[in-house]
């Protein structure tokens, strides 16, 4: 399943603790999709994701947007 | 599906590039070290928003979500300009030329002032170079953020001298004065070393919850 939520306009951290809420609620595999303009943001959510050994694939798409996309591997 | 729009964008930014550097060579001919002012504030610029440096994070993030990497590349840029301020300082000071370190007296109001300021940064979402920054990368939410922060940073100047008569203050102190240069440095440099070990320390405890 892929899942998204909206945090278009959102300052760090609201971001981040609204995806780990998400992730909670999410099975092994699926996959959670971001978009941001916030650049503090992305950076913040890629160093969490990776520090808790989870997939993140972050593609900066324009000048000032991330897209990002974060595979549940583990609870 | 992703679009990647970076490319349709190049040619602005190769349009913005000429257009920096023809402001550069015009402004070199009316005083060459306010060109060089400008280039070194676009390079600063340049440089905070591809690194997405953040100072608001790292002194929310421990506490928020324990995360401390950005704590942690603070330390190591206190660290740098420690020992790049020394070095400074030496060099001036071989060369006799007369150089005054910043060193302000301190108050209660310094602390209430500070506070305040880290109170604003965190709901702001940014401190002043983040705030510029993200004005510059279109977050358009900061430039509300930037309205507050000129409105506090202008009446704050101009009240000051009220704080300071009202609270009084406390003589500047200067480490190298009493300890000397080198035992100075070794001090700072092993308490930020400390620091760096208990962020570290921090982190793993807090991901490991």
């Amino acid at each position: 399943m892929r899942y998204t939520i909206e945090i278009w306009g959102e300052m760090c951290p609201i971001p981040l603790i609204k995806t780990q809420k998400k992730l909670k609620n999410m099975q092994i595999g699926d996959v959670l999709v971001l978009e941001t303009e916030h650049s503090c943001t992305s950076r913040g959510i890629v160093v969490w994701a990776q520090q808790n050994k989870y997939e993140i694939v972050e593609t900066e798409i324009a000048n000032g947007i991330w897209h990002l996309e974060l595979t549940k591997t583990h609870d | 599906m992703i679009h990647n729009n970076l490319s349709s964008q190049r040619k602005h930014s190769l349009g913005f590039v000429v257009f920096l550097g023809l402001l550069l060579i015009l402004i070199a001919q009316l005083d060459f070290s306010l060109s060089i002012t400008l280039g070194l504030g676009l390079a600063i610029g340049f440089t905070l928003q591809k690194s997405r440096f953040c100072f608001v994070s790292a002194f929310r993030d421990p506490i928020l979500t324990g995360m401390t990497e950005l704590s942690r590349a603070v330390i190591i840029l206190l660290a740098l300009s420690i020992i790049g301020f020394a070095l400074v300082e030496w060099w001036f000071r071989a060369q006799q030329i007369f150089f005054k370190p910043y060193v302000f007296p301190l108050g209660v109001h310094t602390l209430v002032g500070g506070s305040l300021f880290g109170i604003g940064m965190v709901i702001a979402g940014g401190c002043v170079t983040g705030v510029l920054m993200r004005i510059g990368e279109g977050f358009a939410m900061q430039m509300v953020a930037f309205i507050g922060l000129l409105l506090g940073a202008f009446t704050g100047k101009q009240t000051q001298y009220i704080w300071k008569n009202f609270f009084g203050e406390w003589n500047s102190v200067f480490l190298p004065d009493f300890l000397g240069w080198f035992p100075t440095l070794a001090l700072e440099l092993a308490l930020l070393f400390f620091l760096w070990k208990m962020l570290k320390w921090w982190q793993v405890r807090q991901l490991n919850k």
